[in-house]
């Protein structure tokens, strides 16, 4: 009962992420999609698998996955960031975007 | 019957990140589309193992992981070499 819940939570997450990839328009606002929202699913997703696998060795490879998705995620979102910095855009200073 | 809702939901999600990565002006909107599809792969794998509760399913998600980041990794450095016209 309770995966549903963090299910239905990871759908609100999966749909902001792909609004905001449509809605940003400078790179670095794109880039926040990638990283914290996409992760942020991946949690929820996972999350919500473990406690309907229950205390199994299934579980204990989700979390593997999950140790994993947390840790090269925002990893490879700033490799990616930086090249982009680096080389390409710079960073303007306007509010909004 | 969530699980399969939430595996439509994804890879709804990978298309549309798919047609981001068509139009993306620069080329790290690619690169950027190419990290959620890849991040969304494997979240849909692990949901699929979990949906048919087979184990050997969830390596081969960890192994496209290990995949997906490397290709991220390299490619940003390749192209913030400056690519091939160097």
């Amino acid at each position: 009962m309770i995966y549903k819940i963090l299910l239905i939570i990871s759908w609100i997450y999966v749909i902001f992420g792909v609004i905001g990839i449509f809605r940003f328009n400078n790179m670095y606002a794109r880039l926040l999609t990638g990283s914290k929202i996409d992760t942020a699913a991946s949690i929820t997703i996972i999350a919500a698998l473990i406690i309907r696998a229950g205390i199994s060795q299934f579980s204990i490879k989700l979390l593997l996955i999950l140790l994993f998705l947390m840790v090269t995620n925002p990893i490879s979102n700033h490799v990616l960031a930086r090249s982009a910095y680096l080389n390409g855009i710079e960073v303007k200073k306007e509010g909004k975007g | 019957m969530f699980l399969l809702i939430t595996m439509v939901l994804i890879v709804v999600a990978m298309v549309i990140t798919s047609i981001r990565m068509i139009i993306g002006p620069t080329v790290w909107d690619r690169l950027l589309a190419l990290n959620l599809i890849s991040a969304k792969t494997i979240l849909l794998l692990t949901l699929y193992g979990s949906y048919t509760d087979n184990i050997h399913v969830l390596d081969v998600s960890i192994a496209y992981g290990i995949i997906g980041f490397l290709t991220i990794t390299l490619l940003s450095l390749f192209i913030s070499r400056g690519g091939r016209q160097k």
